[in-house]
């Protein structure tokens, strides 16, 4: 996997490049700023790009419109934002063009080095990676919409890994649970909450997260 | 009066007479007499001045015996403008400003500046001043200065015709050896009872030269009570017309130091979380990552499939720089701690600037006197400003030692900050004015004195409890 790193913090850039580096992956550009982002995406072309949220000059959002700008120029590039807290209005915001190769993290992710990098890998192959926290907080948001009752504590686990972007084999393995017996509580869910079933799992997540009010 | 006071603690016969003798040596005094000097200019107030050059011109252009009735008209008119010219264009405000200085580092009278009036563009700015009421209270209190500046002068003249009164014995002898025989005239002594024509009374021989000695002595006894009265009065018209005033303008300052206290504590805020996600966050995430990492390849070595010893080597030094993260981190998270509320505050004011002045880079001095602590939020306050003042002068001053003085005065905290350092502090400089909002907002007032080439001088003063 080709990725450039955009990330104001010198240390934690080191470790990202380090850390991708380690796993056999190429870290092209590592930047600082949205612009150099820009730039370095043009330059580069590669399969992702992990982009901080707050960076200068104005340590407010300009990483999150970059990235947004990003999408735009270069849908194939697969965008994961990275930030150290996590606001819905971003993620709507990220998601507003679709969910394909679109990926919102907590910073605190990277500690679990095996599902950042299988996240960024998602994202690079066009799927979705969505942080827990945010699944968690559109979850709490619509604990009241019609059908979300009769979701069994199961269900509502598979139901907040399909929102995060996992596929039926992920969730599998999250739960320790087979493929077949998450695709019946896929099948379940559907039912209950009476979304169209859907093949791709980019279509999938957006049909959750369109239902939980994303 | 003093046969009654004598029971009193310390007002004895012999220090009433102590402080009689002293009184004109005293610092107080020379300060009170370069005070009622500073005044004496204000005896030619502008609107006369301005009356009396426009007859004057009007003399030169057409020479008459007396001026005519256009002239004086003129001459009304223009006096009457200045009037509303000193309020207009800010002078006002602005000599108001120098008296309030003088009576600050002269007297110790330390009163705070109003509002400045708010208006856009130079006609805005000048409606504004017109209906500013402490620009007109400045006018007024120029107007009630000219009588004070004469007194002034009369209070002056008691140091110098008392210094001239004493001096005639030591010179009397170089000047008056005539041969016998040679008639001179009598030499006439000034006091400020009889200061015209010969003087209030006339000296013809030696032995006559000590009344006048008697008399300079009497006139520099008396002059710095009347330095003093004179200052006083001036004092008090200061504090009355000078200061932020009516109700009405003080609604206005405390709104604006509402403000500022708001605005002051959301930077606060906003400067915390800053620190926070800048720092300690960023470093507990590298350092998770780092673990993560670690924890990796040491599971990896640990399979039997996996990679050999190498890997050991490599989550070693993983765990090792999460190592350094993490103490890093704690370094951070206690100085942002520190920098909230420095701990050593909680016993006291005192302490905790002796903390602060033992780790100056620059040598610096502390005197503290506090016999009642004063509330948490002017504690807080007042180290805070030790604390940017101290750093200011370490950074920009290159004096060789500095002087910190905390006391407690008629309910106040004084802090001084002082240097013999290069001086030229900006007081609208981002530091300096910035504390001296935060002072504002528990109605303190901050004074700098710092001339080009030192020294620096900057006093605050806090109430005691917020």
């Amino acid at each position: 996997m080709r990725v450039v790193i955009a990330e104001d913090a010198a240390m934690m850039r080191e470790g990202l490049t380090r850390l991708l580096t380690d796993r056999g992956h190429q870290v092209c550009a590592a930047v600082a700023d949205g612009e150099a982002l820009l730039e370095a995406v043009a330059a580069h072309r590669p399969d992702a790009a992990v982009v901080d949220i707050r960076m200068p000059p104005t340590h407010t959002d300009e990483g999150l419109r970059a990235a947004l700008e990003l999408k735009n120029r270069y849908p194939q590039t697969g965008v994961l934002v990275f930030s150290q807290y996590i606001e819905t209005r971003y993620s709507s915001q990220l998601l507003r063009r679709g969910a394909s190769g679109v990926g919102y993290l907590l910073k605190d992710r990277v500690a679990d080095v095996a599902e950042f990098t299988d996240a960024l890998a998602r994202v690079a192959a066009g799927g979705t990676a969505l942080d827990p926290e945010v699944v968690s907080q559109l979850l709490t948001a619509s604990h009241r919409a019609p059908g979300m009752a009769t979701l069994t504590p199961r269900e509502r686990e598979v139901l907040a890994l399909m929102a995060e972007g996992r596929s039926n084999a992920g969730i599998a393995a999250a739960l320790v649970l087979s493929t077949g017996a998450v695709e019946k509580h896929v099948a379940s869910i559907f039912g209950k909450l009476s979304l169209p079933p859907s093949e791709s799992d980019n279509r999938r997540v957006l049909a959750v997260l369109r239902y939980l009010g994303s | 009066m003093s046969a009654t006071s004598t029971t009193r603690a310390g007002v004895t016969p012999v220090a009433v007479m102590r402080a009689v003798l002293t009184a004109p040596v005293s610092l107080r005094s020379r300060r009170e007499l370069l005070f009622c000097a500073s005044e004496m200019p204000f005896a030619f107030p502008l609107p006369l001045v301005v009356f009396f050059v426009t007859i004057l011109l009007a003399h030169l252009l057409d020479p008459r015996p007396n001026p005519s009735g256009g002239q004086v008209l003129v001459a009304v008119a223009g006096s009457v403008l200045t009037v509303v010219l000193l309020p207009a264009t800010g002078a006002a405000r602005g000599l108001a400003a120098i008296c309030r200085r003088l009576a600050a580092s002269l007297l110790g009278e330390l009163v705070p500046a109003p509002a400045s009036p708010a208006g856009r563009g130079l006609s805005g700015r000048i409606a504004a001043r017109l209906r500013d009421r402490p620009s007109w209270r400045a006018a007024g209190y120029l107007a009630l200065k000219f009588p004070v500046s004469l007194l002034a002068w009369y209070a002056v003249s008691f140091w110098l015709m008392g210094v001239m009164a004493l001096s005639y014995p030591f010179w009397w002898l170089s000047f008056r050896n005539h041969p016998p025989g040679v008639h001179l005239n009598t030499v006439p002594v000034f006091t400020p009872f009889g200061w015209g024509g010969r003087g209030t009374f006339e000296v013809a021989t030696f032995p006559g030269t000590f009344a006048a000695f008697a008399a300079g002595a009497a006139m520099l006894l008396a002059a710095p009570w009347v330095t003093r009265v004179v200052a006083a009065a001036d004092r008090w018209l200061i504090q009355g017309l000078l200061g932020p005033g009516t109700l009405r303008e003080r609604l206005r300052d405390l709104e604006q130091t509402r403000a500022l206290a708001v605005d002051d504590s959301a930077a606060l805020l906003r400067q915390v979380e800053r620190n926070l996600h800048d720092g300690a966050q960023i470093r507990l995430a590298t350092l998770a990552m780092h673990l993560g990492m670690a924890r990796e390849k040491i599971a990896a070595a640990g399979d039997p499939a996996g990679g050999p010893a190498v890997d050991l080597a490599a989550a070693l030094e993983l765990v090792d720089a999460a190592h350094r993260g993490a103490k890093h981190a704690l370094t951070e998270l206690r100085e942002l701690a520190r920098g909230i509320h420095p701990p050593v505050l909680d016993n006291g004011l005192a302490g905790a600037l002796a903390t602060l002045a033992a780790g100056s880079a620059i040598p610096a001095t502390l005197t503290a006197d506090i016999p009642r602590r004063p509330t948490p939020a002017i504690e807080s306050i007042a180290f805070f400003c030790a604390a940017e003042l101290l750093a200011n002068a370490v950074k920009h001053s290159d004096a060789s030692n500095i002087q910190i003085t905390v006391t407690e005065r008629a309910r106040t905290l004084q802090l001084a900050v002082a240097d013999d350092g290069a001086g030229g502090a900006d007081p609208v400089g981002g530091g300096l004015s910035g504390l001296a909002q935060r002072i504002r907002t528990v109605d303190g007032r901050m004074d700098i004195s710092s001339p080009a080439g030192g020294p620096t001088l900057i006093r605050v003063e806090l109430p005691l409890r917020a």
